[in-house]
């Protein structure tokens, strides 16, 4: 494993992409994105990564499906869900499939970097379970 | 939707508001006047009058008939009295004749003719009645001479042996049989009279009572007739009021006869009950605006939650790395924290513009526009729900005449119900096309969810009948839209087939009178 976290971000919202891309890269994160589902389901299946974060709801491919996706590539990948305010339920769904946590929106970059790195410190303690976090 | 539209709106909306409720409130008042006004003639007095018209005329019947029975009876007795007069006076001639021709007693004569004066003198009144002056210049004198004659004659007899004694007898003899003669048809005469006045007494009495009864019949058919069709007639017409304000008419009901009676208070009653239905009404339909606004809150909630994630990012952006920034990346984003905020603003701005109460203005309304808006208003929760939704509608389609927010909120709760009968990934089609009859605009909300059973879909309008869980549906959705569509002059048709979906048509008349409609527009206009 090296330095550099490779992180894949997927938001239909460009902006998202945008402005996280730079605020990660700041902490060494080796950032793809991707305002697509479907252009970032053909690069998780190309590549995998050690955290994906993915939005849940956007049109045509929601953020499930995503989590399905990667679960099947790579169990070591962590995957953080976006979610808006409305869909805790949802959230706590994702987190039963293995989602590694969840991030609501509005949040700051800060929030983002805070989450990925636990997510770096996980993938460093494999031994750790992602569950335990969930609790 | 333009934003220089806005800041007019709510203030015509609230004029509007004020003066349909006080244009409302003015007719009610105009028809409880109206109403009221005029002279009063209720079925109480109308069925009291009618009774008392026959009962005077019953009565007229009865008096008329007392009195040709006791005219006959009189008659009658008179008659009697008149023929035994006439019985002994011709006794008294029998006997007389009887002196002439054989000489035998002359008493007897006498006897019957004091009876026959006795008679007379008992019924001198009666006798007067019926002769007249006759009595005191024909028969009471006839009689006397006739009598005296008599007593002549038989002091005659009593003294045998005067002179010239034949001769005597001859001349009274010759007056005697003049008055016994003139008498006697004199008495009959009087008696026939009053045989013939008798019968045409009869006769006419028998007439006035076949004529009488006739009238009385005729009478009695007309009344019963006139105060059952007037009485029948005024059910009927409330029955039709029922029927109308049932459909959503709330009309006050306006006088339709000259006269009060029992049905005018109904009238007040129902024109009262009116105001406090459309109130009530008014209270349901807005009440259920706000529940539909309530499902809308977590989409929007949501969709908010884009937007104002973006000014997060993109404002901490900034303060994180500003000194290390060109002028173009901070313009950009400032750039996209102007365009973020303006796109949060729209989002809340469609739902407000739905929320906002407003009174009912009707005008002419493009259908299409009106759908796409509503659409747009759902999307969110519609995007919520993993549903899509597809839209299409037929080119310049003629306008229809109707209230938008009301016709918004209809549309909503359909597509909303469509949603909700949608399974995840489910779509909903929305079409705006000519309807099948002419002169009206269908638009159908079409899902291909769970469908209605069949034994259910005549009650899905009914008010309170939910399929939904406890908590999550009123049961007045449908109930309150198709109010709604019926105060526009329009249907809710439903079709539905259990396991492939159900398609709602809302049929509505397009402006096919469009001097009303420019009438009706200065007047909102005029009060902005």
């Amino acid at each position: 494993m090296s330095d550099t976290l490779e992180v894949l971000v997927l938001d239909d919202e460009p902006i998202v992409g945008k402005r996280l891309k730079p605020a990660l890269a700041k902490v060494g994160c080796a950032v793809e994105v991707f305002d697509s589902p479907a252009a970032a389901l053909a690069r998780i299946a190309e590549k995998e990564f050690d955290v994906v974060v993915t939005d849940i709801r956007m049109d045509e491919i929601d953020g499930m499906q995503v989590l399905e996706a990667v679960n099947r590539k790579s169990l070591r990948t962590k995957v953080i869900m976006i979610t808006g305010y409305a869909m805790m339920s949802l959230a706590r769904e994702a987190m039963e499939k293995g989602a590694f946590d969840f991030i609501a929106k509005p949040f700051t970059p800060e929030d983002l970097r805070e989450v990925i790195g636990r997510a770096a410190q996980a993938l460093r303690s494999p031994a750790e379970p992602p569950s335990a976090l969930a609790g | 939707m333009p934003d220089d539209k806005q800041p007019a709106e709510p203030e015509r909306g609230q004029a509007a508001t004020v003066e349909g409720r006080y244009e409302r409130i003015k007719a009610a008042e105009a028809a409880r006047q109206a109403l009221l006004t005029r002279p009063r003639f209720s079925f109480r007095t109308q069925i009291f009058l009618g009774f008392f018209l026959a009962f005077l005329f019953s009565f007229g019947i009865a008096t008329s008939m007392v009195i040709t029975i006791y005219l006959v009876e009189n008659k009658m007795k008179f008659l009697e009295i008149a023929s035994e007069y006439v019985t002994e006076i011709q006794q008294a001639r029998r006997f007389e004749k009887n002196y002439f021709l054989y000489g035998t007693n002359l008493q007897d004569a006498l006897e019957q003719v004091y009876l026959a004066k006795t008679i007379l003198e008992k019924n001198s009144d009666e006798l007067l009645r019926v002769a007249g002056d006759k009595r005191d210049s024909m028969i009471i004198p006839h009689l006397q001479r006739y009598e005296e004659l008599l007593k002549r004659l038989a002091a005659l007899e009593s003294e045998p042996d005067s002179p010239r004694l034949n001769q005597k007898k001859k001349e009274i003899e010759m007056e005697v049989r003049q008055h016994g003669q003139e008498m006697v048809s004199f008495a009959q005469d009087v008696m026939t009279k009053e045989k013939e006045s008798m019968a045409r007494m009869v006769a006419r009495s028998r007439n006035i009572h076949v004529l009488s009864f006739a009238v009385a019949s005729i009478f009695m058919v007309y009344i019963a007739y006139f105060l059952g069709s007037s009485l029948l007639g005024t059910v009927n017409r409330f029955q039709g009021y029922a029927q109308r304000i049932a459909a959503g008419d709330f009309t006050p009901i306006t006088p339709i006869r000259r006269f009060r009676d029992e049905f005018t208070e109904l009238a007040i009653t129902i024109n009262q009950m009116l105001q406090e239905l459309e109130a009530h009404e008014a209270t349901l339909v807005q009440s259920h605006k706000m529940r539909a606004v309530g499902t809308l809150t977590a989409g929007v909630a949501h969709e908010l939650n884009n937007p104002l994630n973006n000014i997060t990012l993109t404002a901490h952006a900034l303060l994180e790395d500003y000194r290390e920034m060109n002028d173009d990346d901070r313009r950009e984003m400032l750039g996209d924290l102007v365009n973020e905020a303006g796109r949060a603003q729209s989002i809340i701005k469609n739902l407000l513009d739905f929320a906002r109460e407003s009174g009912a203005q009707v005008e002419p309304l493009d259908l299409v526009a009106l759908l796409k808006d509503t659409t747009h208003l759902a999307a969110n929760q519609i995007k919520l729900s993993g549903i899509k939704m597809e839209f299409s509608a037929t080119d310049n389609l003629p306008r229809v005449h109707g209230d938008a927010q009301q016709l918004q909120q209809v549309f909503l709760n359909l597509i909303l119900n469509a949603m909700d009968a949608s399974p995840k990934g489910g779509k909903i089609q929305v079409l705006v096309v000519p309807a099948d009859e002419p002169n009206f605009v269908a638009v159908k909300i079409i899902d291909f969810g769970s469908g209605i059973p069949e034994h259910i879909l005549g009650s899905i309008f009914d008010p309170f009948f939910t399929t939904k869980t406890k908590g999550k549906g009123t049961g007045l959705g449908l109930s309150v839209s198709q109010g709604i569509v019926a105060k526009h002059g329009g249907r809710i048709m439903v079709s539905s087939r259990e396991g492939q979906g159900s398609t709602f048509s809302v049929v509505l008349p397009i402006t096919t009178l469009p001097a009303r409609i420019g009438g009706n527009m200065p007047r909102s206009g005029a009060l902005s």
